[in-house]
Parts: C-alpha cells; structure tokens; sequence
C-alpha cells in the first residue's frame, strides 16, 4: 500500500515473544498488500478489476472489504466512494481494516497495550508503558513539526485525512473533481477502517462536511477539523488531553 | 428506513427553530441561576442574576440600560415536548445583546441517536500549534513512505529506536 506502519507494543513479555507478535503482524499485513494492492498486477483486486475472476471466485476478506465499502458508501451519502477514481479501489478501506484487525490479533494472543500507527492512522488498546493513556497528536495541517490537537486514548482508533500532503487530490465523487474547504480532518471513534472513511469523506464533502461529522458524535465518532482558511473545530467529546 | 430518519431530523430541526423564534420574542421572565446545563460559548462569565425578582431593585443594576430590553444573565426556555423528547432553549444575555444561544436536547438511549444532528455542531475554537512533546504517535495525512520519512512520526521512532 506504499505507507510505513509503526508499531509500539507493552514489553509485558519476554523481548522474543514480543518480536514473533511484531512478525505475526508485519506477516498479516505483507498478506493483506498482496491481496488489495492495486499496484501489483497479480493481487486480487487488479484480477478482479480485469475481469479476470468474478464475484464467486472472491476470497472472504475481499467480499467482507467489498461489503464494507458499499455500507460506507452509504453511510457517508456517497462520498466515501470506492470508485470515485475510476476503477475499483478500496484502499480508502482495506488500510484502515487492516489495522484494526492486526490490533485484535495482537489482543487475541494477550497484548492488551499497543498501538499500530499506519501512516497516520491509528489504533491503539490499553495503556502507554508508562501507565497512562496513549497520548495522540495530530499534525498542524501548514507546520509539520506542530500538533493542532494532543488526544489521550485508552481504546479506540483516530484517522486524519487531508490535502497538504497531496494539494487538492481528494476527489469529490458528485463533482469528480478535487475537493476543496477543508485542510485536515480527524476523526477519532471504536473502529479505525470506519473512523477513515468519515475522514475521507467529510474532506471530500467540503466545509458542508463539518455539519456532517457532528451528527456522527452520537454514534462515538467525534472530530476535529480544520477549514483551508485556516478555521478549526472540533466536536464536545474529542478526548484531548489535559 | 433511512429516508424516514432524515424526515424525522428534519422536522425537529423545524421545531428546534420554532422555539428559537418564540423565546426571542418573549424572553422568560424567571432568570436562571444554577450553572447552565450545557457550557454557552464564551469564557467569561456573565453576571450572575438574582434569583429573586424582588430583591433586584431598579438603579441597582451595573449594566446600562439595554434599548433591547434583555437583562443580563443566562436564561432557560421553557422545555418543549415533541415525540422524540424534549428540547430546551437556553440563551446568555450580555450587554442586553444574546451572546450565545444552545439547545438541550434528550439523551435517552432512544432519542439520543435522532436529536444531537438537528442541535449539536462542532464548535470552533483556536487553531492550537503545539510542540510534539510526551506523545506516543502523530495522527496526520501520510500517504506515501516518503512523507512518513519526512513525519513526526519517524521523528518518533527513530527516537525510540
């Protein structure tokens, strides 16, 4: 997928478990490029997308991500679209859920503390070494070297996307053109593939996608925007940190 | 199903607006003295009015006289009941200008999932520029391996390597 993934986890065991679980992941994730890459010509998707295999032949995690995004696509009045470039491309979906079941397979072999921080996105359980929260910044959308927002979290994911890495490349798919309004949006919720697609899709909807995330709130994703004139805000229940 | 939810949004956004209008128009007399249930934006703290509507003697008051007629303090609605809930208006009189206004709406395990999209907002804030000290990770648009080189993040785990 192109993009680095960080990993802290607990030492709560010995140094070579804590590597074979670190193996374990990295394994699932190399498992998961080969699959939804759509940059490697043999993955299922760019089979898929040639017409090569059809529906039936679809491996259960590509039918669940295919699924997945279709509910998305609703839930997000069709701006989180899997097709808003053209052909099928889900990776808007697959980075996200991909994480979030790496952080379950760690917690299933008893790492109750971790976090898995995939370029830029994050999932992170339990505790910080050091006892308290993870504490999560989130870039300043013009200064690299600046936090906008610092968050404390416990359990739960946070997802920003946003165009000072790309200029205007997010893709509106009612326009099909790039969107504009919004600099940097985080979402911050239980399950990090949906908390991106929000993200991805308030970007997508512009300055409307503020009064969007806002009625997200009450399904426990909160957020924190900042508008390309440099406006910020954020919902009531943001967990930043003290 | 969905369809439905968006109607039913729509008219308590309807009714939210209505008694906007309505307590504009005829603000309640009974000031409101206990803290205001849901924090009205603005820092400082208005001047606390007096319970008792006797014990206010006219002259004793330090702001002017408001033309709008508004006396200063935070002022509760009175509670209208329509069938998700009830909604209250409240609103913060300063200078006897309305300086704030913000609805409270109900919070049950039914209704809660319809009202807060026709009342709740983001609110806005100040854009903050912090440094990165004592954070585990940096949520931020990283999209390729280049950029993530060039990111706080592998400031980070570099420095934890």
């Amino acid at each position: 997928m192109g993009t680095t993934v960080s990993i802290e986890l607990t030492p709560d065991r010995p140094d070579d478990e804590l590597r074979a679980l670190i193996a374990d992941v990295c394994g699932w994730l190399h498992e998961v490029d080969a699959r939804f890459s759509t940059y490697k010509a043999d993955s299922e998707v760019c089979r898929f997308r040639r017409g090569e295999i059809t529906h039936a032949d679809l491996s259960p995690d590509m039918r669940h991500v295919l699924d997945a995004c279709a509910d998305l696509w609703r839930d997000t009045d069709g701006y989180f679209d899997a097709y808003a470039t053209g052909p099928l491309d889900p990776s808007g979906y697959v980075k996200g859920w991909s994480v979030e079941v790496a952080s379950a397979r760690l917690l299933a072999k008893g790492s109750t503390s971790h976090y898995i921080n995939a370029g830029g996105d994050i999932r992170m359980r339990g505790h910080h070494p050091d006892g308290g929260p993870w504490r999560v910044g989130i870039r300043h959308p013009w200064e690299a070297g600046k936090l906008s927002w610092v968050l404390a979290l416990t359990d739960g994911a946070v997802a920003t996307s946003g165009t000072y890495e790309r200029g205007d490349h997010v893709i509106n798919p009612r326009t099909g053109r790039p969107a504009q309004g919004l600099r940097s949006v985080t979402v911050v919720g239980p399950d990090l593939a949906r908390a991106d697609a929000y993200a991805t899709a308030a970007l997508a909807m512009g300055e409307p996608g503020t009064t969007w995330l806002a009625k997200q709130a009450a399904n426990g994703y909160d957020s924190a925007v900042v508008t390309d004139d440099g406006r910020a805000f954020s919902s009531a229940n943001l967990p930043a940190a003290v | 199903m969905r369809r439905s939810t968006a109607a039913a949004v729509g008219t308590l956004t309807g009714a939210a607006l209505i008694i906007g209008v309505r307590l504009s128009v005829q603000p309640p007399a009974a000031p409101v003295a206990a803290p205001p249930a849901v924090d009205l934006a603005g820092g400082t703290p208005a001047p606390k009015p007096s319970t008792s509507a006797a014990g206010n003697k006219s002259g004793k008051t330090t702001a002017p006289k408001p033309k709008t007629g508004l006396k200063d303090g935070v002022y509760k609605g009175k509670g209208a009941t329509n069938p998700y809930g009830t909604v209250q208006v409240q609103i913060r009189v300063e200078g006897g200008e309305i300086t704030a206004a913000e609805a409270t709406y109900p919070t049950t395990a039914d209704s809660a999932t319809i009202n807060p999209p026709a009342v709740a907002a983001l609110k806005q804030e100040t854009l903050g520029a912090k440094t990165a000290k004592d954070v585990a990770a940096v949520s931020g648009a990283t999209y390729t391996s280049k950029s993530y080189a060039e990111s706080l993040q592998a400031a980070l785990d570099a420095a934890k390597a």
